[in-house]
């Protein structure tokens, strides 16, 4: 029974068991639902969810721990001989997989029976030109042991399956008849509900926060694959970025930490001035018709894609820098510099910062400018003194948002500012950041256990610690001058 | 508290501060205010009462055009103070708003400090030379808003830390910081407990020695115990105008009469 077919399954009978407890608690009341504790609805409620919640829980958990003990299993026949060590364990253990994918292919296209897999012997027949022929194609003759492995894998698969289906109907049933029995005038199934949702919304919030873990912990994991293979002073203070796939390479984060800060410096320079004033306008003095008609035409601005934003900087921003400013002042004559990246990039996170920010000066009280304005005070002078500082933490939030995002923005770098990691002061030149690195050293055919691909950990992990730094020190500066109104 | 306190009903002067004539208000569609006719006289308070809704507050947001900043309101007619019409176009709202000072219904101190808030309007109009200066007005404004005592060990702390009534009393004390000529204030105790409103009803008793002062209330108690001169207000029309005494005890119009004993509201 497959996984689907017996989640259905499931589903049916707690369905059936919404209805069934329903009914049953009408009929326990004698017909008069206003005797129960709770109403029918949550009665049937209780048993749809002792019935589903349970079985789907232990179903999760067999599949989840199913092909690591199949795995287990099945490596312990192949001989030590052919498989040494980790990695040449891991692709016989691919071969046998891929042997096995093949057997059920010839089963259910009929070129092989069931009933002769078990008698069959590897190099007595053509394995390789049958499972060819129904389409799976094998580098290699298959070997014996390889062969014995994966009839073991298909039989254990096949008897787990079962087995699963067994465990997992039973527990369905377990949980329906407990429920059932429970159905009682008095019984409180309107809490029993409540207590099933918080449990819900509680699990929710654990995947949230434990795939949080589970990125940083993958990152700090690879990150220390890579110290033991390339020296930590190194990777911090070396001004080389030159990685050579033969090794012997220079990996100094230093060049492309740069890049990342100044290509994100002029994303903000661009970008705040220009959303936090609009944000003003907005608010403050456009009438409410402008408002509603430009405020969506600027958060389209974020809906364009980043690699139509690389399209623009690649073939208009950069050669109109290069053309005007750049060779004109001597400065190179490069179409991909920093300027360019930072100038688009800017372009793209206005809305961030405009939007977010209208929002929070929309929410400061109507009070607190009728106080200013009723002293003579003139709207600018409003907006600078009681307005803004009202709105500091979220306006600084909002900065703080369009910045990650700047210095998480891959596709205009690329298209805008090259791929050169350099260390320069001018922004004429092309240079590159962290993500770009980040996509080219996992990009390609690359061994995965050099320190040329697993930099991009440490790469990654070192933008995270820079990011998660920013925002702590956001806040408490936020904090710090913060002035709360009530 | 004492409901029978009466403030004195002698006016020191009678020359007018205030002259309005034939006000009418349009929040858009809506008429709010039907041909106005008022004379404020200069150090007097005159009490605005009336039932909800029915144009006092709107006529007190007319006297430092605070009705500007509402979009869709038009006001016609004439508002002269000391003979300037304020809505000639030559006139400045901002310095306007700097001659009549405004207190609010909700107390609205700014989220910065006691000293700041008192502060704010010297700073912005220039008004003192330097920090010594700036700290008299600030101690004086606050004195005079009976303030300082409380106060004066907690400048540096937000104003908006202080209970409601102290933070009223901050901003009287910011309003009477800029030296204005007139204030104007709307149901400045609506928000308050009994001993915070004996006060700020002292209080404004106090100040009529150098302003005007115009108060809208809903509590004709109150209206009674700190005004000399009362307007009576009713669905957009001001109904009758005179001497405090006069209104509440022998009221000349039969809807006065009706609202002070309670039948229409």
């Amino acid at each position: 029974m497959s996984a689907g077919l017996l989640s259905l399954t499931v589903l049916v009978l707690a369905v059936a068991g919404y209805i069934l407890g329903r009914r049953r608690a009408v009929s326990v009341a004698g017909g008069d639902a206003r005797k129960l504790h709770s109403l029918p609805s949550y009665h049937g409620q209780s048993v749809f969810l002792f019935t589903a919640v349970p079985a789907f829980i232990l179903m999760i958990f067999w599949l989840l721990a199913q092909p690591v003990y199949i795995e287990n299993r099945v490596t312990a026949l192949i001989p030590n001989i052919e498989a040494d060590d980790a990695a040449a364990r891991e692709l016989a253990m691919a071969d046998v997989r891929r042997v096995a994918s093949g057997l059920d292919l010839a089963i259910a296209q009929g070129a092989l029976q069931q009933a002769d897999l078990d008698t069959l012997q590897a190099d007595a027949t053509d394995l390789r030109g049958k499972l060819a022929g129904v389409g799976v194609a094998l580098g290699a003759d298959v070997s014996q042991y390889t062969f014995d492995a994966a009839r073991e894998y298909r039989a254990l698969k096949s008897s787990l399956g079962i087995g699963m289906a067994v465990a997992v109907l039973a527990v369905a049933a377990a949980g329906f008849a407990f429920a059932w029995s429970r159905i009682t005038v008095a019984f409180r199934a309107r809490n029993v509900s409540e207590s099933f949702v918080i449990a819900m919304l509680i699990g929710a919030s654990l995947v949230a926060v434990l795939t949080t873990f589970g990125i940083v912990f993958s990152l700090v994991f690879e990150t220390w694959h890579f110290f033991e293979l390339y020296p930590a002073r190194d990777f911090f203070f070396s001004t080389t970025w030159s990685p050579k796939f033969g090794g012997g390479s220079s990996l100094g984060i230093l060049p492309l930490l740069w890049g990342t800060l100044y290509v994100s410096v002029i994303a903000l320079l661009v970008a705040v001035p220009i959303g936090l004033l609009s944000a003003i306008y907005l608010s403050e003095y456009a009438s409410r018709r402008f408002r509603t008609f430009v405020k969506p035409l600027i958060e389209i601005l974020a809906g364009i894609p980043t690699i139509v934003y690389g399209l623009f900087a690649l073939i208009t921003v950069g050669p109109l820098l290069r053309d005007w400013f750049a060779q004109p002042m001597g400065l190179g004559n490069s179409s991909s510099s920093v300027m360019t990246a930072g100038i688009v990039m800017g372009i793209m996170v206005i809305p961030f910062v405009s939007s977010l920010s209208d929002d929070i000066i929309n929410a400061v009280p109507q009070s607190m400018r009728d106080g200013s304005l009723g002293l003579g005070a003139t709207p600018s002078e409003t907006i600078r003194k009681v307005v803004l500082p009202a709105a500091l933490p979220g306006v600084v939030g909002a900065i703080l948002l369009a910045a990650s995002r700047a210095i998480g923005e891959t596709m205009i770098v690329v298209m805008g500012a090259g791929a050169a990691a350099r260390l320069s002061m001018n922004p004429f030149e092309a240079m590159t950041t962290v993500t770009v690195k980040i996509v080219s050293q996992l990009t390609g055919d690359t061994e995965f256990g050099s320190p040329e691909t697993l930099v991009a950990f440490a790469l990654g992990l070192t933008l995270f610690i820079i990011t998660l730094g920013l925002n702590v020190i956001a806040l408490a500066i936020v904090r710090k001058y913060r002035e709360q109104y009530e | 508290m004492n409901d029978m306190r009466i403030a004195e009903r002698v006016v020191d002067s009678m020359e007018s501060k205030i002259t309005a004539r034939g006000v009418q208000v349009f929040y858009g569609q809506n008429h709010a205010l039907k041909d106005v006719d008022v004379d404020i006289l200069d150090k007097t308070v005159t009490a605005f009462i009336g039932p909800s809704g029915c144009g006092k507050s709107t006529f007190l947001r007319c006297l430092n055009r605070m009705n500007d900043t509402i979009d869709g309101c038009v006001v016609k007619g004439s508002i002269k103070i000391d003979s300037e019409d304020i809505y000639d176009p030559k006139v400045d709202p901002v310095q306007l708003r700097a001659k009549v000072g405004m207190v609010f219904q909700k107390p609205n101190p700014f989220p910065k400090s006691i000293y700041d808030n008192v502060a704010y309007g010297p700073k912005i109009h220039g008004l003192t030379r330097n920090k010594a200066e700036l700290d008299e007005v600030v101690e004086t404004s606050l004195r005079r808003a009976a303030l300082w005592n409380e106060a004066k060990d907690r400048l540096k702390s937000p104003g908006t830390g202080l209970s409601g009534g102290q933070q009223q009393r901050l901003c009287i004390a910011r309003a009477i910081a800029t030296s204005p000529e007139v204030l104007l204030m709307d149901e400045p105790c609506s928000a308050l407990d009994p001993i915070a409103t004996a006060q700020i009803e002292e209080l404004i008793d106090e100040l009529r020695s150098q302003f005007s002062v115009v108060i809208v209330t809903h509590s004709m108690q109150q209206a009674a115990r700190v005004s000399q001169r009362t307007a009576f207000f009713h669905l957009g029309y001001l109904v009758e105008f005179g001497e405090t005494g006069q209104i509440f005890t022998n009221p000349k119009d039969p809807r006065t009469e009706s609202y002070i004993t309670g039948r229409i509201g």
